[in-house]
């Protein structure tokens, strides 16, 4: 029986097309697994169904009639129930106040019912009683608990909606292994009473051991349903990946690196760090070294602590021969090392002054300048940024007049003043156009020709084979495979990013 | 260009309207108030204004709801450790005014150091820091009688020093030329700005945001001490809440100049045009004998007005 059925949903934002034909079913009593990668429309579709996105065509099924979805509480009052990732939680308040939240018991119209709230928090707390480790308590305040206690009181939260239909989104990210097999039996009890549960993972092992059913989403399509009983890991990678998957990045395409100029750029042995755990590599001068991974495993924590923006708790970083422990941006800059983010608005773009004032920091600090002379700097600045090929009118012209990926080269342009060893990328061409990231890869190339060491890391999986001479995949804070030569194809990049932790 | 230039000058155009407008209604009310001598003094009094103005738009165009509430508690400081050590002595003058100095540093120190390492908000912290100094104030006072200025500072502050202008409004010329000179020409300058429009940016691009802003309220605090010598020259002996006013009216001269409360975006001239034209406001309620509680309550509602405007004005541009 169809327990949630979608069909033909669409969503586009602007002039992008988020998702461009959205279809799936989910029978009562199944668990089903939804699978795509970054960017895929997989994360648009759920919140369609959650209510939080509108889509612009399609149909939604529930229980074989049409309904609407206004909105969150109307997915609720429809029966549609959602697990947040770490967003949910009211941190000064209780275990059992945070489960009934959405919902809280009423007596005389007016005041929390405490008993029955007492009453009805218990029987989701009791499901996951052996696992929840020490400190965990019905009264206990979710501030003090630890990520995968909290991880817990969100699925709890999830659960106590009794929805007939139930989304949950990465649930087990920060689970441990016996918490995630207490978490599965309890899906597989709710699977007999005939709900309907959409499940989001990307560990492969998991989703063998709870899933019954799979849908694949690539590029904002459905492209198919499968029995995982009847399937295999290999098969949905590749149906992720798309029909070229398995042919190797061309190798015209990576520069070679520059003999004669070898020697390290930068070192990292054995870096631990807050989300990131014993990662070491080596790059040469002129190489460029690719992040790969699905999003958040570590790739942008590490590059910011190696920038003196996060938290180092082990390990050693050498630039050159030296070792090289930045315990600020400041400090990092200072020690030629770059470091540009995709996050423009909130770590680049200083919003609202001249462009020129955007690309003369870092030229301020490396020269130790004390006064601004605008001739003297001008002669500095515009070649920096021809060289990024912007487009402006005047130095002096707000940087917010600019498009995005102007200002994107402009923030990348105040590192080419004086140049640096090392430069740090992380995800930078986020939200930019085709032309301006052809741009932006062309001179990165030249930069690595130059004999910079260069990191990269981008979301988008076309840009590391395209452009890294070796690709180190992360996995839960590690990396869990290297890729270099001919092994850098589509699929073994989401082979490995998708394998166990 | 040209553009952006007519826009950044448009708010002095109205100042300055604004300006002359009001000498003219002071000038039907009572006539003479816009004589040379009268608008000399009209100036002097908007100097000392517009001193502590310097050091209190420095720190809200540093940003992260940057003010500086203490600045008057510092200006009533000043005047009265000014006034006790130079004691009506002209030898006295240069010890005071490095003591003025010292103290004016020291308490924006704290101020800076309690907003960057304890975080606490700007509001709360130079607050809290105002009701401290008034209460030192009173601590002082017993004992110790209130010094009187020595001739030399009063002579610089009340007597035409070059082409008939007295030293204070040369100083204020002075400090308007350097401020502007500052903001626009040097790294210390672009890096104010900087972490006024985006501080997480700055920090990202080598700007060493926690030291800039300990110096910015440190600037504050030293103008405040400069204006509360100034001050005391000016009034020729010190009490202890001389400086009281100088709190809100220094606010209101740097919303009144266009800059914003949001950070990051204004400039020191048209506060100094927001001080004369505070001045000339004040002196006009005076004129037509309102009292210093209905003048507070004029200050206060123009401070609001000007917020609406604002407020309207960043909302229709978002």
């Amino acid at each position: 029986m169809s327990k949630l059925k979608l069909s033909g949903v669409s969503k586009a934002y602007g002039a992008t097309l988020a998702l461009r034909r959205g279809d799936l079913e989910v029978l009562a009593g199944e668990v089903h697994v939804l699978m795509g990668s970054n960017g895929s429309g997989k994360s648009t579709l759920c919140k369609i169904i959650a209510g939080s996105v509108r889509p612009d065509a399609g149909r939604i099924l529930i229980d074989n009639r049409p309904v609407t979805i206004t909105g969150p509480r109307s997915a609720r009052a429809q029966g549609i129930g959602i697990f947040y990732q770490e967003l949910s939680l009211a941190a000064h308040r209780s275990v059992e106040e945070n489960i009934c939240l959405a919902a809280l018991p009423i007596k005389s119209h007016l005041f929390v019912d405490r008993a029955l709230l007492k009453q009805r928090a218990a029987r989701y707390i009791r499901l996951f009683e052996e696992v929840a480790g020490e400190g965990f308590s019905a009264d206990a305040l979710v501030g003090n608990l630890r990520p995968d206690q909290r991880q817990l009181v969100e699925i709890m939260k999830a659960l106590a909606s009794e929805a007939p239909i139930l989304i949950f989104d990465e649930p087990t990210s920060a689970l441990d292994r016996a918490q995630v097999d207490c978490f599965f039996e309890v899906l597989r009890d709710l699977t007999w009473q005939d709900r309907g549960i959409i499940f989001i993972s990307h560990r492969m092992d998991e989703i063998k051991a709870i899933g019954d059913r799979v849908t694949i989403i690539r590029d904002g399509e459905t492209i198919t349903t499968l029995n995982l009983a009847e399937t295999d890991a290999a098969s949905v990678i590749r149906l992720m990946v798309g029909g070229s998957g398995d042919m190797p990045a061309s190798q015209s395409s990576a520069p070679a690196i520059v003999e004669g100029k070898d020697g390290a750029a930068i070192t990292v042995r054995n870096l631990s760090g807050r989300g990131f755990r014993n990662v070491s590599f080596e790059v040469a001068k002129g190489e460029i070294l690719g992040f790969g991974g699905l999003h958040g495993q570590g790739q942008s924590a590490l590059l910011r602590a190696i920038f003196g923006a996060g938290s180092i708790s082990s390990g050693d970083v050498l630039i050159g021969d030296s070792r090289f422990d930045a315990s600020s941006p400041r400090d990092a800059i200072r020690r030629g090392c770059a470091y540009v983010s995709g996050d423009r608005g909130r770590e680049g773009v200083i919003s609202g002054r001249p462009i020129i004032e955007n690309v003369t920091p870092i030229h301020y600090l490396r020269d130790r300048l004390m006064i601004a002379r605008p001739s003297k700097l001008r002669d500095k600045v515009v070649p920096a940024l021809q060289s990024m090929h912007t487009k402006f009118q005047s130095l002096f012209d707000p940087i917010n007049s600019l498009s995005g990926g102007n200002q994107q080269k402009v923030i990348i342009a105040r590192w080419l003043v004086d140049r640096p060893d090392v430069l740090l990328l992380d995800d930078p061409t986020k939200g930019i156009d085709l032309s301006a990231k052809a741009d932006l890869f062309a001179l990165i190339r030249q930069l690595a020709a130059e004999g910079l060491g260069i990191l990269l890391y981008s979301s988008e999986d076309a840009e590391l084979l395209g452009n890294a001479n070796r690709i180190l995949v992360f996995n839960g804070g590690s990396v869990s495979r290297e890729l270099t030569g001919a092994d850098r194809t589509r699929y073994n990049l989401y082979q490995a990013a998708y394998e166990a932790a | 260009m040209s553009r952006i230039l007519f826009f950044m000058r448009q708010p002095l155009v109205v100042a300055f309207v604004l300006i002359a407008l009001l000498l003219y209604l002071g000038q039907t009310l009572s006539p003479g108030f816009a004589s040379g001598g009268q608008v000399l003094r009209l100036l002097i009094v908007a100097s000392l204004l517009g001193i502590v103005a310097a050091g209190q738009n420095v720190v809200i165009l540093g940003g992260r709801e940057g003010i500086d509430l203490s600045v008057g508690g510092v200006v009533s400081l000043s005047a009265i450790i000014a006034g006790n050590v130079m004691n009506g002595a002209d030898s006295g003058i240069v010890p005071a005014i490095l003591a003025c100095l010292a103290a004016g540093a020291f308490f924006g120190l704290l101020n800076g150091l309690g907003v960057t390492l304890l975080r606490i908000p700007p509001l709360v912290m130079t607050l809290g820091m105002l009701g401290v100094l008034q209460g030192l104030l009173v601590v002082i006072r017993m004992g110790i009688p209130s010094g009187r200025a020595a001739p030399g500072l009063s002579g610089f502050v009340t007597q035409p020093l070059a082409a008939g202008i007295p030293g204070i409004i040369w100083l204020w010329i002075m400090i308007g030329v350097l401020m502007a000179f500052m903001l626009h020409r040097t790294v210390f300058g672009h890096r104010i700005y900087a972490i006024g429009s985006n501080e997480h940016a700055a920090y990202m691009a080598g700007v060493p945001v926690r030291l800039m802003r300990i110096a910015l309220f440190m600037t504050s605090g030293m103008f405040a001490a400069i204006a509360g010598l100034c001050l005391l020259g000016y009034a020729g002996s010190s009490f202890a809440n001389v400086g009281e006013q100088y709190t809100l009216a220094s606010i209101i001269a740097v919303v009144f100049g266009g800059t914003s409360l949001a950070g990051g975006k204004g400039g020191y001239t048209g506060t100094m045009a927001g001080a004369i034209l505070l001045v000339i406001l004040q002196s006009i309620l005076t004129t037509v004998n309102i009292d210093e509680s209905g003048r507070q309550m004029v200050f206060g509602a123009t401070l609001l007005l000007l917020m609406m405007f604002y407020g309207r004005g960043r909302a229709m541009r978002a």
